[in-house]
């Protein structure tokens, strides 16, 4: 009886049965308001009224184009049938049903009954699967696509480390627009890998007028004296010096040497258009290169870079931890109630601070970043800014809470012994505090590591900033050694913190 | 030795705990004072060692007006009166040493106990007090691991660690169970025989009083409404106890007749 209308005693309904339905059936709610089950009208009322606005607002993005309202629905039935269909039902039923349930509250043994509420619940879980685009077919389908980039962040130590490498290449000049004197042939040098092309000019790929690739000359590149049974890499370098990797067939043209360490192949001339500025003679190169992996390994640079900027981010929680603690000590003394009681002034300073720190702390630490980050400019300094202010509010309002607990009696047991004020507070206040601050600083260095890992998101420095860049950059690899990082750090630090916390508390 | 004239203490809020109490100490006493929570004891112990300030009268103290000494010279009236309490008031995460230490801190260097330098007589004096209170064993134990009737002989140690003239308790035993309320008091009264440090204490229980005062003062709602001699008490009836309550009284004394039939 009366679970949700929470009506403490049978109240007369003003109206009869029929009335009170009636009622219900032009505006929702108003039978139930009329039966005396107040609360249980506004409900209704708020509930079905904000269902069907959304209902609308809803059709009209699926029938933006469409004029009137019935048009708008019939078009949304159109394109989502299920989705349109069922809740239009629902709606039409729950209407009658609260017209129903209007009369059943006037008679005061029949009062109360939640089903109405489970399907408005109901109701609003079907408008908001919509409303937040779950699509799950999508979600089986594109799974696929999610594997390479999470097995890349699973286990991204391929790219951790690498080897030197060593270049061995040799390269030919050649004359875009054949003339008179086309570039001689590069002099061979025993011992050295040679590359010959021939001939040694021709024309570059273009395109003509309808965007139709008009092939280049074929250069026959001739290679000796490279390394045996080694991939070589084929590069091109315009007269400026850019240098690219030419691709035939959609791959990047490479050769594999012989047993002698030489090879033969054809390469049609690249695409590279020639500024009209361009003048006098254009002479291209294209070199053959062979990059072979020799030493030791090393550590590559994105694990290198992940370390510096890992110390970087637990450094920034600490920083911000130790400024937050500065700040945040004297000002929950003007937080404590029961220091601040005495009048009415130190009343209102208390609750000028409350709400100074509360308003802070409800505007995330991301916030204050781009606020900061304006302020001071990208890095980590921004982000121990913006730290530093969560801090000191978080920790103000805990601190505070400390010292409004404390326990008044070993304060007055220690003054009863003739202790001066310094030696009641160190011998009565001091211990009371130290266990709370203690545990609450940790626990804040704790969530400012952590936070200071994604303060990088917007500039803040730190690791974050250039897990952001990997990511742009689609380097899984590189991003998953960073989240790693990350996860041992934030690991390590909430073990150490709990540890630390329990010996204090 | 101690001196009360028209004490008087009006809180914040109007509440009137004293009214115009007027009353004397003699030394190496055992004066219990009795009456209803909130008729104005607790009040009454605080105002002489002025954990609260009165707001009227004057507290003597040996000829010295303790209402109007300076902070210094409060101090060391402050630590010639020991002070017990209901709930022990000891600094539970600070060891039971520390705790019977701080009753010291009225005579040692205020400097130096800061960071809890004491000098080594007052050390063992403090493990004299512990071995005495019969809990030397428990000494490096945090304050809040014992049991209450073990923090009530802490906070008798600490007490007499100041090596007081006078002892003020504010009900010692309210807050444990009758078998420890006899042990607990049986410090007081040795400590009252033994060395003549004078007690004043408020007490509810009749047959407590009986055994172990050896003058009465009833309070009721701030005033002095009995006063009893040691003959005065032994001969006092329930009838008698229960008027000093008042009405609401009844429960309590019979509560107690039961445990006597009991």
């Amino acid at each position: 009886m009366g679970g949700i209308s929470g009506q403490a005693k049978p109240v007369k309904s003003l109206v009869s049965g029929p009335v009170a339905g009636i009622a219900s059936f032009i505006i929702p709610g108003l039978g139930q308001i009329l039966a005396g089950q107040f609360r249980r009208g506004l409900l209704l009322l708020g509930s079905m009224g904000s269902s069907i606005m959304l209902l609308f607002w809803r059709a009209h993005l699926l029938a933006h184009r469409e004029i009137g309202v019935f048009d708008k629905f019939v078009k949304a039935l159109n394109r989502r049938p299920f989705f349109t269909g069922l809740l239009i039902a629902c709606s039409v039923f729950l209407w009658v049903w609260n017209a129903w349930d209007a009369r059943r509250q006037t008679r005061p043994d029949r009062r109360g009954g939640f089903g109405i509420f489970i399907l408005i619940i109901l109701i609003f879980f079907a408008l908001g699967w919509q409303i937040s685009q779950i699509d799950l077919y999508k979600m089986v389908v594109e799974l696929p696509d999610a594997l390479p980039p999470l097995s890349k962040v699973l286990w991204p130590w391929k790219a951790a480390v690498t080897r030197e490498t060593e270049v061995v290449s040799a390269g030919a000049d050649i004359l875009i627009g054949c003339d008179d004197n086309p570039p001689l042939l590069p002099e061979e040098v025993p011992g050295k890998p040679y590359l010959m092309a021939d001939p040694t000019c021709g024309e570059l790929s273009r395109m003509d007028e309808s965007n139709q690739v008009v092939k280049g000359s074929t250069l026959t590149l001739t290679g000796r004296g490279f390394a045996p049974n080694t991939e070589t890499q084929i590069w091109w370098a315009d007269s400026m010096g850019n240098e690219f990797r030419p691709r035939q067939e959609r791959e990047y043209v490479t050769v594999h040497t012989d047993e002698n360490g030489a090879f033969k192949l054809k390469l049609i001339m690249p695409y590279r258009l020639i500024p009209p500025s361009a003048e006098g003679q254009q002479i291209h190169r294209v070199e053959a290169r062979q990059i072979s992996a020799v030493g030791n390994l090393i550590i590559a640079d994105p694990l290198k870079l992940t370390l510096g900027r890992m110390a970087e981010t637990i450094f920034m929680g600490m920083m911000a931890t130790f400024f937050g603690i500065l700040f945040a000590v004297p000002i929950s003394f003007l937080a404590a109630r029961n220091l601040m009681a005495g009048s009415w002034i130190t009343m209102s300073i208390y609750y000028l601070t409350r709400t100074i720190l509360n308003i802070i702390r409800a505007i995330e630490p991301l916030i204050w970043a781009l606020i900061a980050v304006v302020w001071v400019g990208l890095g980590p300094f921004a982000g121990i800014i913006a730290l530093t202010i969560h801090s000191i509010a978080s920790l103000g309002k805990l601190y505070s809470e400390a010292i409004e607990n404390i326990d008044p009696g070993p304060i007055e047991a220690i003054q009863a012994t003739g202790a001066t004020w310094l030696q009641t507070i160190m011998y009565a206040v001091v211990p009371q505090m130290v266990p709370p601050f203690v545990s609450f600083s940790i626990y804040r260095w704790d969530i400012n590591v952590r936070m200071s890992t994604i303060i990088g998101l917007v500039g803040g420095g730190g690791i974050g900033f250039l897990l952001v860049q990997y990511i742009r950059l689609l380097d899984y690899r590189s991003a998953g050694i960073a989240v790693w990082f990350i996860a041992i750090t934030v690991a390590m630090l909430d073990y150490v913190s709990s540890e630390i916390r329990q010996r204090f508390v | 030795m101690l001196e009360i004239k028209n004490l008087t203490k009006v809180y914040d809020d109007g509440t009137v705990a004293l009214r115009d109490l007027n009353f004397n100490v003699e030394s190496g006493e055992f004066l219990v004072i009795i009456g209803l929570s909130g008729s104005g004891k607790s009040t009454l112990l605080r105002c002489i060692n002025r954990l609260i300030e009165p707001t009227q009268g004057k507290i003597i103290w040996e000829g010295i007006d303790i209402t109007s000494a300076e902070p210094a010279q409060l101090r060391k009236i402050r630590r010639q009166i020991g002070m017990i309490f209901q709930h022990f008031n000891l600094v539970n995460r600070s060891n039971v040493l520390t705790n019977v230490l701080s009753g010291r801190l009225g005579y040692v260097n205020p400097l130096t106990s800061i960071y809890h330098g004491f000098p080594e007589k007052d050390r063992k004096l403090a493990m004299q007090a512990l071995e005495r209170a019969g809990i030397a064993d428990q000494a490096k134990k945090r304050a809040d691991e014992l049991s209450g009737g073990q923090q009530q002989r802490v906070g008798i140690a600490r007490a007499l660690m100041q090596q007081p003239r006078m002892i003020l308790a504010d009900e010692p035993v309210a807050s444990l169970d009758p078998v420890l309320a006899h042990t607990i008091l049986g410090y007081l009264e040795s400590m009252n025989q033994d060395e003549g440090i004078t007690v004043l204490c408020s007490l509810h229980y009749l047959d407590l009083i009986q055994r172990y005062a050896t003058r009465v003062i009833g309070l009721r709602d701030g005033q002095i409404v009995y006063r009893g001699s040691r003959e005065d008490i032994r001969r006092m009836t329930d009838d008698e106890f229960k008027e000093i309550y008042g009405e609401e009284a009844v429960r309590v004394s019979a509560g107690r007749t039961e445990k006597g039939v009991e």
